[in-house]
């Protein structure tokens, strides 16, 4: 699906389900800490669709993929043509002495879409308008 | 070229001990920062150094933080750095001592060609 678009931006997170095993629940958490460190400000200036121009594709690392459901994760997702890939990965935290395993999940979403028209017309070198530069304080 | 807003990032920083709001405010803006990979300067054609970076750190004590100190945390891009009132201190009990949270919003602006009707090819060179 994000064949031939831009890679914008990889957000990255990590979500638990301290007592009740759920890897659902921890991959939704690790969905939401990723997206909501940032706010992806670029469709909207650039006049993209933010439903049809932008790709996402998730990638779910837990140790039991298969306890995933994909459709509730896609639901944590705003914006997008969404698909959810859950791969082997994440961390259990086995405790033995009382009977349950945390699970630790981790989260990858990569934002695409198709910059090639927003690339520099009048610097094809990749040159800075000095006029922008400005100084650090 | 129009400079427009393209991410922002957040993070939050602390100290545990010792109550420095620089620390927490380095240690926010790397939370905020390393938490993504941002790629919009290499899709856009331009050097990462051309990116319009605005941090403004909300902490307590704001006036003590060094804003240089703040600035070298970003890898690259031209950096400015605001501090206002904010965050959070809590007292640490039986101890002269205080834990410090600081928040870092980091804005990355970009310059954008004023004209996108044209369309220079299918980018495949620039990737």
């Amino acid at each position: 699906m994000s064949a031939g678009l831009d890679r914008v931006i990889l957000e990255m997170g990590s979500g638990v389900s301290l007592r009740s095993g759920n890897y659902t629940r921890a991959a939704c958490r690790a969905v939401k800490d990723a997206i909501y460190h940032s706010s992806l400000s670029f469709p909207r200036e650039l006049g993209l669709n933010i439903e049809e121009d932008l790709v996402v594709e998730v990638t779910i690392g837990v140790q039991d993929p298969g306890a995933v459901d994909a459709d509730a994760v896609r639901a944590v997702l705003p914006h997008g043509k969404i698909s959810v890939s859950v791969v082997k990965g994440g961390l259990n935290v086995p405790y033995p002495e009382q009977g349950y395993t945390t699970v630790i999940a981790s989260a990858a979403i990569a934002a695409f879409a198709d910059m090639s028209r927003f690339r520099g017309l009048d610097n094809p070198d990749g040159s800075v308008n000095a006029s922008s530069a400005k100084g650090s304080s | 070229m129009t400079l427009k807003r393209m991410v922002l990032q957040m993070g939050q920083g602390t100290d545990i001990r010792g109550a420095d709001s620089t620390k927490a405010a380095e240690r926010a803006v790397r939370d905020a920062l390393w938490r993504n990979n941002l790629q919009i300067a290499d899709v856009l054609g331009q050097p990462r150094d051309s990116m319009d970076i605005q941090v403004t750190i909300g902490a307590p004590r704001s006036e003590t933080i060094d804003k240089d100190a703040v600035a070298a945390v970003f890898p690259y891009g031209k950096v400015e750095v605001l501090c206002e009132e904010g965050g959070l201190e809590i007292a640490t009990p039986g101890r002269d001592d205080s834990t410090l949270l600081a928040h870092a919003a980091v804005v990355v602006r970009m310059e954008i060609p004023d004209d996108n009707s044209v369309n220079i090819g299918d980018g495949s060179d620039a990737k």
